[in-house]
């Protein structure tokens, strides 16, 4: 498999899902985002791509407010999910969060059985009427997130206690319990081995017909075999933002193209 | 240098001044370190055998072993009523104790020559009348049946058996005669008088001056008690919420690093300002009575809250920031995420600082002392929440007390509340270990 050479892909929907515009992210006195304005269509896995530092995960932590729990971060801009403004005063982050869930650069499963993990999320919501209701949305998240023939037989073990791939699946499937719209990840590979990467890659491909998923990456490989767009981040400016294929044949801009071919970064 | 060959390299077989500085500095931080632990580990040791060897005695009580007929004659001249035996004074009690005592020498055939039976009757301690009145008041079936009573013998005979009481000490004792001693080890030697394990160490209530070989912890244990109770339940509610709010909620400025900084004071603040606080705020602003648990517990309350809050703060520091994300990332409210993730995993660091603080107020004195535990005090407190508000002692208090009395031995019996107080403490912090291993949970 050429990892360089895209697949053509059908990019399902032209909907936009989240619309943000003119973002700008202060943490402290460092400007860390500046007027940054991207569309992340409905039904799309988006990369985002940039070298260490430039905002790309700061970006994808403003799309659920995580930065809220930062105390120094400011954000300025509009964001909004499915025309609403996520930063105006009457939206509570908890219930936005339910709605955009997100998966972490380091697996991090709560320290409890691995049904208590998945059920956590239904459970708070109150999306399960019943026992029964609760095991099906159990087995049905692990069954999206590849685990369920690994995990049926040991679910009231803790989930701490699986292997690196599984936690981050284990993650996954946790975060996708909630039936989020979007789902974002931050790096979601950069902890697992290649075996794992690539479960967790075909893993991403399949949930795109369910949600839209925005994916931070470091391997451009990676965003070139599971994005449908992408974004090139660099100092804090979003630089260039298209379709996957475009973006990694034919750049308009110098720097992506600099960075896509190894120059900077 | 000579270790350089003809090419310039240094052989790895000869080795190098430097290298060798550096060992031997370390050998010499080795050597301090170990001399360090030797030390404590001496000081311990000798703390421990001081303790145990003059506390153990406390534990084992000397006895006079009568054949008792319980008298009718004496104890119920009007009939076995109640209120009619009440009548009935220590004093008719003790001449029943001292002429069974006489019946069971000539029984038991024992050589009573040159003893005067003033001397006889000083054998026993002048508590023991007032058990055996409180057994037969308690008991009226005894009376007219003869009962096997185990008299306390007085303090210096006790002594005796003990090896604190010598013929020489003897002589120039006015409670003891060197007769009295001689006659002890005869009665020993007829069986008549032996050490008997002591429960009434630790369930009397203190006793006077005159009579060390009475004096228990009774009051003390109960006092004890009731003040580690309410310290428990005001402090750790208290100081978890404290904790989680300054930890969590509050937002971060010049006030609350202030509040951060005074309860650092707090912490290191000595134990008798507390005291005077207590006396100054809950007995003569707030009316509370004197001497009693609550106005102690409450004292201790507001020592040992600094301990737990920097204890739990410290604890929920550790809980790592992925597991708060992760719980944000599903949608918990911060609240939610501090109740069911964080808290779990900070339980076993609360906990350990929740005993150790609870050790430390179970050990403290200076505070009680203003507050008036120091009294003396032989009623035992009532049942909870009544027995809150009356008078009672503490156990480091009652040690305190006993060693500021003239017999030597109220020595014995404070080293043996010491290691009352030991066995509470060693108990606690097992328990703190056993609760840490059961909550502590991997990530």
């Amino acid at each position: 498999m050429n990892d360089m050479r895209p697949v053509e892909r059908i990019v399902d929907t032209d909907t936009a899902k989240m619309t943000a515009r003119g973002v700008q992210v202060h943490y402290g006195a460092t400007h860390a985002l500046k007027d940054v304005d991207v569309d992340i269509l409905d039904k799309t896995v988006t990369a985002f791509i940039g070298p260490s530092g430039c905002g790309k995960s700061t970006f994808l932590r403003c799309l659920n407010r995580m930065n809220d729990t930062v105390a120094i971060a400011r954000v300025g801009g509009e964001i909004k999910l499915d025309g609403e403004d996520i930063y105006d005063k009457r939206v509570d982050p908890v219930q936005l969060r339910a709605r955009v869930g997100m998966v972490f650069q380091k697996p991090n499963p709560f320290p409890k059985s691995i049904y208590d993990n998945v059920a956590y999320g239904p459970r708070i919501h109150g999306l399960a009427k019943s026992k029964a209701d609760l095991d099906a949305i159990v087995e049905s998240s692990l069954r999206k997130a590849a685990l369920w023939n690994e995990a049926k037989d040991r679910l009231n073990e803790p989930g701490t206690g699986m292997s690196g791939g599984q936690q981050q699946r284990l993650c996954i499937a946790r975060a996708i319990a909630t039936s989020p719209e979007v789902l974002l990840m931050d790096e979601p590979c950069s902890a697992l081995d290649p075996i794992a990467t690539a479960q967790v890659e075909e893993l991403i491909d399949e949930l795109r017909s369910q949600f839209s998923v925005v994916i931070v990456t470091h391997s451009m490989q990676q965003a070139a075999r599971v994005s449908q767009r992408t974004a090139f981040f660099h100092l804090g400016h979003l630089v260039e933002y298209g379709e996957t294929g475009q973006i990694f044949t034919n750049p308009k801009d110098p720097r992506t193209e600099s960075y896509i071919t190894g120059r900077i970064g | 240098m000579t270790d350089i060959n003809a090419s310039g390299h240094v052989s790895l077989l000869t080795v190098d001044p430097k290298i060798r500085k550096r060992k031997s500095a370390e050998a010499r931080f080795r050597f301090y370190g170990l001399g360090a632990v030797l030390i404590a580990v001496a000081a311990l040791v000798l703390l421990l055998t001081s303790v145990l060897g003059n506390g153990l005695g406390a534990f084992r009580q000397t006895v006079i072993r009568l054949d008792l007929l319980v008298d009718p004659a004496i104890v119920a001249p009007k009939g076995t009523d109640a209120a009619e035996m009440a009548k009935v004074t220590t004093i008719a009690y003790g001449r029943l104790l001292n002429r069974e005592l006489a019946e069971d020498l000539a029984r038991r055939n024992v050589d009573l020559t040159g003893i005067p039976a003033k001397d006889i009757e000083g054998m026993l301690s002048k508590e023991a009348p007032a058990v055996l009145r409180r057994m037969v008041l308690a008991n009226p079936d005894l009376v007219g049946q003869t009962i096997e009573f185990d008299a306390y013998a007085g303090g210096r005979i006790d002594g005796y058996l003990k090896g604190r009481v010598t013929m020489a000490s003897a002589q120039l004792d006015s409670n003891v005669t060197p007769e009295q001693l001689i006659l002890a080890d005869r009665m020993q030697a007829a069986g008549l008088l032996g050490l008997n394990w002591n429960w009434s160490f630790l369930t009397a209530p203190d006793a006077s001056e005159l009579r060390p070989e009475v004096a228990g912890l009774g009051v003390a244990i109960l006092g004890s008690a009731y003040m580690m109770l309410i310290v428990l339940v005001l402090s750790l509610p208290i100081g978890v919420a404290a904790s989680i709010y300054l930890e969590e909620f509050a937002p971060k400025n010049r006030l609350t690093d202030l509040i951060e900084v005074n309860i650092s004071n707090l912490a290191a603040v000595p134990s008798i300002v507390f005291g005077i606080l207590g006396l100054a705020i809950f007995i003569n602003f707030a009316g509370l009575p004197q001497s009693a648990p609550i106005v102690g517990g409450l004292v201790l309350t507001l020592m040992t809250l600094p301990t737990i809050i920097i204890s739990t703060r410290a604890a929920l520091k550790a809980v790592p920031p992925s597991i708060r994300d992760a719980a944000l990332g599903v949608g918990a409210s911060k609240m939610q995420s501090i109740f069911h993730h964080v808290l779990p995993l900070a339980m076993p660091g609360i906990l350990t600082g929740t005993i150790i603080g609870l050790a430390q107020a179970l050990g403290e004195t200076a505070p009680l002392l203003l507050i008036g535990m120091v009294a003396f005090v032989r009623d035992y407190p009532a049942a909870p929440p009544e027995g809150f508000f009356d008078p009672a002692s503490a156990l480091p208090v009652q040690v305190y007390n006993w060693t500021t009395r003239a017999d030597p031995a109220f020595m014995e019996r404070a080293s043996g509340a010491i290691i009352v107080l030991l066995v509470f403490l060693i108990a606690m912090n097992a328990v703190a270990i056993v609760l840490r291993r059961r909550f502590e949970r991997r990530w």
